[in-house]
């Protein structure tokens, strides 16, 4: 039971950020695309732009990791 | 780094001063900048009128050199002459080369066209000799599309239902999958069977336009002689155009040169401030270069023209323009600084920073030995590939610095496509598999020295450039972060516990002078480069994410039943692992530099330093 409620615990930690990244990332995508169609001197700013939501996938990555290990269900 | 500049002036005659901007041209270093004067320089109707001339001629020059293509031998000079004659020729070098191009189009099209009927030739083809079974018949050619199975079926059951006895139908199958079909119909169904298939919106095939004959069966030889004569033609039209760019391309192309120049002579006219009897240009160069210029103006005019520096040059001139000038082991990474605007002159170029920091954040990421050497291999293709001074050379040197420390990051993790290393026997110092946390630690650690780096580089900027106050802000903000990390550290016994308070302490007694300095959005801009230090643990994660595809990719050889099905799948897995492993790390870590590193000290918005000078083709576009 205990072993379920880590691994729920781990897999919210991942899979809300991810969410949260793809919704932020479909929005900021398509409305790049849209830029660069007109502007592609903006590609710098589009691709800057896109990876900013991403911070929250990879943060949520870690805290998966750290919840995994801290309750010795990972590698480590 | 960012150049220093020099402003100078240039003075003499009025009479002089073509003869002054040939020789600044010659040289090449002068940016010349609108003189400061109470009226801009005013251009005179000939100049521009001689402008116009010279932009419509050069657009002929380059629509004729785009027909013919371009030498690969730099042309002699062109020696100006008979002008109207000059312009005539090269107008019917234009229309010469457009008429070949397009005759060349045509053949080729007509070519893709015939050979897009060759199929149906042939199926017709094996089917004429069924027409002859109504000698005055008529005989129509459909082609029925891919995947309607049934449709010759139900074609041919329409089609005798209403001309029963008077209709044949035959059909061959197309490697396309479509159905090429031959109606052979008596003389009075013809009409009877044009309308049916009219109505049931079956089309014939019609024969290619320019054979002179609408029906395909006649027009068989035609097309067919057609299609064999094509490649001669072109042949013909190839060895013309080939002639008279020979001919005709080195003149082109000197003359294009020749405009090109005179075209920035006359731009450069109307940045010169010129009376009736004096002129006074004004411009920006390398401090290194004044003495160079000074002794090209004095020896060609002596104490006629006089060449002074306006002002000493200062990191706060704002109209100076920019140019970057790096040792050649730095200059490659240009091309990460490049895609943002050129930095403010008296600010820093990152540059430098930029070639320690982005290849070791790169090789941190991908980390493994295998991976690096592959890497290693695509940046020589793309070296051997690629023009010395374009974009792919530098991105070719950016991709085998990104692999050297790729392959060294691997041998201290031990790591060769994921963990075959350590079955292989590579040690790892450094087990980043196991050691998720230290792997954390150090890679919040290095986004702790990466973004000090860019708080003292803010400070540097702001006091060269004399906005003190903004310096000292930025000092206070680096000794905030100082003193917050090591109150951490001794909050987490790494330092000794007795320091936690006079660390405490001193962050509350720097927080008071970083408002007062910075007023309270320093408050949000601190919490933001906490944020910014902690977005680091990207390279951790991005890491771990690669090292574990490599991991699964070698534990498929095992889990597929058969061996070799296993090293195929994992050979794939491998190979997608590597196009992620190459990809993500380069987005992520020109992402830590443009928002967490770029964002503490880099002003874009500096002018492009473009010295007067004699124009030359880009290496990217030949």
């Amino acid at each position: 039971m205990e072993i379920g409620l880590i691994a729920l615990a781990a897999a919210l930690a991942i899979g809300l950020p991810a969410a949260a990244t793809a919704w932020a990332q479909g929005r900021i995508g398509p409305a790049a695309a849209a830029s660069l169609a007109e502007k592609p001197e903006l590609s710098t700013t589009a691709i800057i732009l896109i990876a900013i939501p991403e911070t929250m996938v990879i943060l949520g990555f870690v805290v998966a990791v750290m919840i995994l290990l801290r309750s010795g269900g990972g590698a480590g | 780094m960012i150049v220093q500049m020099l402003r100078v002036r240039l003075a003499g005659p009025r009479a002089l001063l073509d003869a002054v901007l040939a020789v600044v041209q010659d040289l090449g270093v002068l940016h010349l900048d609108h003189p400061k004067a109470p009226e801009a320089p005013r251009v005179d109707g000939s100049v521009r009128k001689e402008k116009r001339h010279l932009q419509r001629l050069v657009a002929d020059l380059e629509s004729a050199l785009v027909e013919l293509g371009e030498a690969t031998n730099p042309p002699a000079p062109f020696i100006p002459g008979d002008w109207p004659e000059t312009i005539r020729r090269a107008r019917r070098i234009r229309r010469h080369a457009i008429r070949l191009h397009r005759a060349r189009a045509d053949l080729s099209d007509e070519r893709v066209l015939l050979l897009r009927y060759r199929e149906f030739f042939e199926a017709f083809e094996s089917l004429v000799g069924h027409e002859l079974t109504w000698p005055d018949g008529q005989a129509f050619y459909v082609v029925l599309r891919a995947g309607a199975g049934g449709a010759v079926a139900e074609l041919k059951r329409s089609l005798e239902s209403a001309v029963s006895g008077e209709v044949e139908l035959l059909a061959r199958e197309l490697s396309s999958g479509e159905q090429a079909v031959l109606i052979l119909v008596s003389p009075g169904a013809a009409s009877k069977v044009a309308k049916l298939l009219s109505e049931s919106r079956v089309e014939e095939l019609p024969a290619p336009a320019g054979i002179g004959e609408k029906n395909l069966l006649r027009a068989l030889p035609a097309l067919k002689a057609r299609l064999a004569a094509i490649p001669a033609e072109l042949e013909a039209v190839d060895r013309e155009r080939e002639a008279l760019r020979a001919k005709e391309g080195p003149w082109l192309e000197a003359l294009r040169a020749w405009v090109r120049d005179r075209l920035l002579l006359l731009d450069a006219r109307g940045k010169v401030l010129a009376g009736e009897h004096l002129f006074i240009l004004e411009g920006w160069l390398p401090r290194p270069r004044f003495g160079e210029l000074e002794g090209k103006v004095r020896e060609a005019f002596g104490p006629q023209v006089v060449v002074e520096v306006v002002g000493e040059e200062t990191w706060a001139a704002a109209d100076a323009p920019v140019t970057l000038k790096n040792p050649p082991l730095f200059r490659p990474f240009e091309v990460v600084t490049r895609m943002l605007p050129l930095p403010k002159y008296g600010t820093i170029d990152p540059t430098p920073f930029v070639a320690v920091f982005f290849p070791a954040f790169f090789g941190l990421m991908l980390g493994d030995v295998g991976y690096g050497l592959m890497l290693a291999a695509l940046a020589i293709v793309l070296r051997i590939k690629s023009k010395p001074d374009t974009t792919l050379r530098a991105v070719s040197q950016v991709g085998g610095a990104c692999a050297a420390t790729s392959i060294g990051f691997g041998f201290l993790f031990g790591e060769l496509f994921g963990s075959l290393g350590h079955r292989l026997g590579l040690h790892p110092v450094f087990n980043r598999e196991e050691a998720i946390i230290p792997f954390l630690g150090l890679s919040v650690a290095l986004g702790g020295v990466h973004v000090l780096l860019g708080l003292v580089l803010a400070a540097v900027s702001a006091w060269r450039r004399g906005h003190k106050r903004e310096a000292m802000g930025r000092g206070v903000a680096f000794t905030m972060v100082v003193l917050t990390a090591l109150s951490l550290l001794a909050a987490f016994e790494v330092l000794p516990s007795a320091l936690f308070t006079p660390f405490v302490v001193a962050v509350l007694v720097a927080f008071p002078v970083l408002i007062i300095l910075e007023g309270l959005v320093a408050l949000i801009e601190l919490l933001s480069t906490f944020g910014h230090i902690l977005s680091y643990a990207r390279i951790m994660a991005l890491g771990t994410a690669s090292l574990m595809l490599a991991v699964v990719a070698n534990q498929l050889v095992g889990a597929m039943g058969s061996v070799v099905v296993g090293v195929v799948f994992a050979l794939l897995f491998h190979l997608v692992n590597f196009a992620i492993g190459v990809f993500s790390p380069t987005i992520h870590a020109l992402r830590l530099h443009y928002v967490e590193f770029f964002g503490k000290f880099f002003s874009p918005g500096g002018a492009a330093y473009e010295p007067l000078g004699h124009w030359h083709r880009s290496p990217e576009s030949s």
